[in-house]
């Protein structure tokens, strides 16, 4: 389709967008659960993706750090294409080197923590930036301690997570996504798998990091959230993006039908 | 001690030296038959032009007894390979092969156990496939399948009585050496049941304490 | 490793001419294992029931029984109960007693595995779910009612791929009968081996006959299972 979209959006645009998607398509076998995904993120932008379950918000975050390739389309972080080349015209499939390099630049938060149960909750903020940066043990150690500070739970850092709660739990994954120190964060439904008592803990420490400007993709169902915090809303619906916008307009004027079907069902 | 006769008495040291061998030929065979089946395990699931080697390889392990692959190690390897070439290997290889291929499938249950989002927690920090297998998923596997691993150790233990058989100085030769001689196979055949089965008993319940420790603190 | 020696260790003919003798030293290796088996399965089913009873003495003797079969390894209490339990029992009963290596294959053998058997029991039972128990209780079904309709017949399903894996483990620790002379087939191969002295096809073909069984065996309880698993019986 269009080779030189990124030149249509760097003639747009002087800065460059920390993530960029052109014509984002992804297919389970016969399933397509994206139909043609465009939008980017600038720096320091807070990016909320609602809709409902099945409209393929889990997986278009998950193709932005290639742990789902794309079926077709094209994905940039920071400029650089994600999980593909581009060589004598031909577009080939990119080493995973690469991949693990351009990796680091993305932290992303699951929705199930996935905290390593065997590493204290030190060790888990420590092993990436040791393992991976390079850095030394004290250096990563720093690191680790700085970020769990940031989240409030220094205090926790020699517990194994077994010990911790769902909310403090999720606040870990967050420092060990941070101290890599990445250009953008993704969140995956963070809140989801928490009791009602503990997202609170969790959505205020996303706040603090979108206040400090923090350029961040947060697909939610905390809709409360997404309206105090995004710079803009994307609703996705089967696949598409049906509309976009800041969040005043989206929530008080919503303009497509499904939009105001879905805000009814979820806000009432 | 009145219960015990002369003979156990005046021949306890051999009976030791005997215990001696059997613990070593079975430590060894099970730093080897851990090392065997962690390979086997990984040419199994990545190697892909030698999976099917692999897991007859496996497969033989598991399915045949310890007592048959021992004489075929014995008789028929030194022929074929010209290896091994004292009994003592015969011994050790032959309970390292019975054991490699159940570690193997252990290995590779406690690999497809961890869950995915394991690996995409790591890969989402850049960490490589290779360095996920190493510092998170073996990390884990070791923990969650330590009984199984553990226990093969006892079975291993067990099975190295038969190495006697091949005239390996264990425990079990040791005993039948003393009874063709002094004929009192009442008191030296108890006597070495009671050495066996205080040694099991003492390592499955050291086993036990470990394995449970671990599981206490990590999940 | 010599092109020659391979060639020889799989001449099968050697197999072929000796196939009676062999095959029926198999036969006496699957008789042993099904009366070991039924004496395993007959001694640790109570022995479970001693293991899980509320007195505390019974409740250690249970144990008690399954430790100790579970910690001896079979070939020493093969040698034990052939060559000290006769002479135990002359001693006591004044006369000389002398035990058929085949008796004394199947007791051993029979004991030892009764003590993994227990647990494999103690397992199924453990694993019905505490609320179908209460259940029965709450509706005022009697203890003995329970056990029978509730428990067992639930255990029983649980305990089944275990208890089938444990039956060939069983199968190939009857691989060790040979050595108090029990004329199965390794016992044959020693023998044609010191007349014949061809060892490497012998043993090679023994031990690719008890691969197969074993592996048969193996796949069919492996098969069973699978498909008690995704009907959700087990």
């Amino acid at each position: 389709m269009r080779e030189s979209a990124r030149e249509t959006y760097a003639n747009l645009s002087p800065v460059k967008p920390v993530v960029e998607v052109v014509d984002l398509h992804k297919s389970f076998g016969a399933l397509e659960v994206l139909k043609g995904v465009s939008f980017d993120v600038q720096e320091g932008d807070v990016l909320s993706v609602i809709g409902a379950s099945g409209s393929g918000k889990s997986t278009l975050l998950r193709c932005l750090n290639h742990l789902e390739q794309p079926t077709s389309g094209e994905i940039y972080i920071a400029g650089e294409p994600m999980g593909f080349r581009i060589s004598k015209g031909r577009r080939r499939a990119d080493s995973q080197a690469n991949i693990s390099r351009m990796r680091m630049e993305i932290g992303m938060v699951f929705q199930q923590f996935n905290l390593w149960p065997h590493m204290t909750v030190l060790g888990n903020v420590m092993e990436a930036p040791e393992r991976v940066r390079g850095l030394s043990a004290a250096e990563a150690r720093e690191v680790a301690i700085f970020f769990l500070d940031k989240v409030g739970l220094l205090d926790k850092r020699d517990e194994y997570p077994a010990r911790l709660s769902g909310g403090q739990q999720q606040r870990v994954a967050i420092a060990r996504a941070l101290a890599m120190r990445p250009k953008v964060m993704l969140f995956d439904e963070a809140t989801s798998s928490l009791d009602p008592e503990l997202t609170g803990e969790v959505l205020d420490v996303m706040r603090a990091l979108a206040d400090d400007g923090m350029t961040m993709m947060v697909v939610t169902h905390e809709m409360g959230f997404a309206r105090e915090v995004s710079d803009r809303v994307i609703f996705l619906h089967n696949g598409l993006i049906e509309e976009e916008g800041p969040p005043a307009e989206l929530f008080e004027r919503p303009r497509s039908e499904r939009l105001r079907q879905f805000l009814s069902k979820i806000l009432h | 001690m009145g219960i015990l006769s002369r003979t156990i008495t005046n021949n306890f040291d051999k009976l030791l030296a005997g215990l001696a061998v059997t613990l070593e030929v079975s430590v060894i065979a099970f730093v080897v038959a851990v090392s065997l089946g962690l390979t086997l395990c990984f040419v199994r699931m990545y190697v892909k032009p030698l999976r099917w080697p692999a897991i007859l390889a496996i497969e033989f392990g598991r399915n045949t007894p310890i007592y048959v692959q021992l004489m075929w190690v014995n008789y028929v390897w030194p022929d074929l390979f010209g290896w091994p070439t004292s009994v003592f290997t015969a011994g050790w290889t032959a309970l390292a092969v019975q054991s490699s291929g159940y570690l193997a499938e252990t290995f590779r249950a406690g690999i497809e156990g961890v869950r995915r989002g394991q690996w995409e927690a790591a890969y989402s920090l850049g960490m490589s496939p290779a360095l996920t297998m190493r510092r998170i998923v073996l990390r884990q596997v070791a923990v969650t399948m330590s009984p199984s691993i553990m226990n093969q150790f006892l079975v291993v233990v067990k099975s190295s009585t038969l190495v006697s058989v091949i005239a390996v100085p264990d425990l079990m030769y040791q005993a039948l050496r003393l009874t063709s001689i002094w004929f009192e196979p009442i008191e030296i055949l108890s006597v070495t049941a009671f050495l066996y089965i205080a040694v099991v008993f003492v390592l499955s319940n050291m086993i036990k304490r470990y394995t449970d420790r671990l599981r206490l603190r990590y999940t | 490793m010599s092109l020659e020696n391979l060639r020889l260790a799989l001449d099968v003919s050697v197999f072929w001419e000796y196939r009676r003798l062999l095959l029926a030293g198999l036969a006496v290796n699957f008789y042993v294992f099904a009366l070991a088996a039924v004496l395993a399965i007959a001694l640790g089913f109570p022995a479970c029931l001693l293991r899980l009873h509320r007195w505390r003495p019974l409740q250690w003797l249970g144990t008690g029984y399954a430790e100790f079969f579970r910690n001896t390894p079979e070939y020493v209490f093969l040698i034990w109960v052939h060559f000290v339990l006769p002479l135990l029992i002359s001693a006591l009963i004044a006369t000389k007693v002398n035990f058929p290596p085949l008796l004394s294959a199947v007791l051993a053998l029979g004991f030892s595995y009764s003590g993994y058997f227990t647990e494999t029991f103690r397992a199924g039972i453990l694993a019905v779910p505490r609320g179908h128990l209460e259940a029965g209780r709450a509706l005022g079904m009697p203890r003995r009612l329970i056990l029978w309709r509730i428990t067992l017949p639930q255990a029983a399903r649980q305990m089944l791929p275990e208890a089938m894996n444990q039956l060939v483990s069983l199968f190939k620790a009857t691989s060790i009968i040979s050595l108090i002379t029990v004329p199965d087939i390794m016992y044959q191969v020693v023998q044609i081996t010191s007349t014949e002295m061809k060892p490497l096809p012998l043993y090679s073909s023994a031990a690719f006959v008890y691969f197969l069984v074993i592996f048969a065996m193996s796949t069919l309880v492996r098969w069973v299972t699978e498909g008690w698993r995704t009907r959700g019986w087990a």
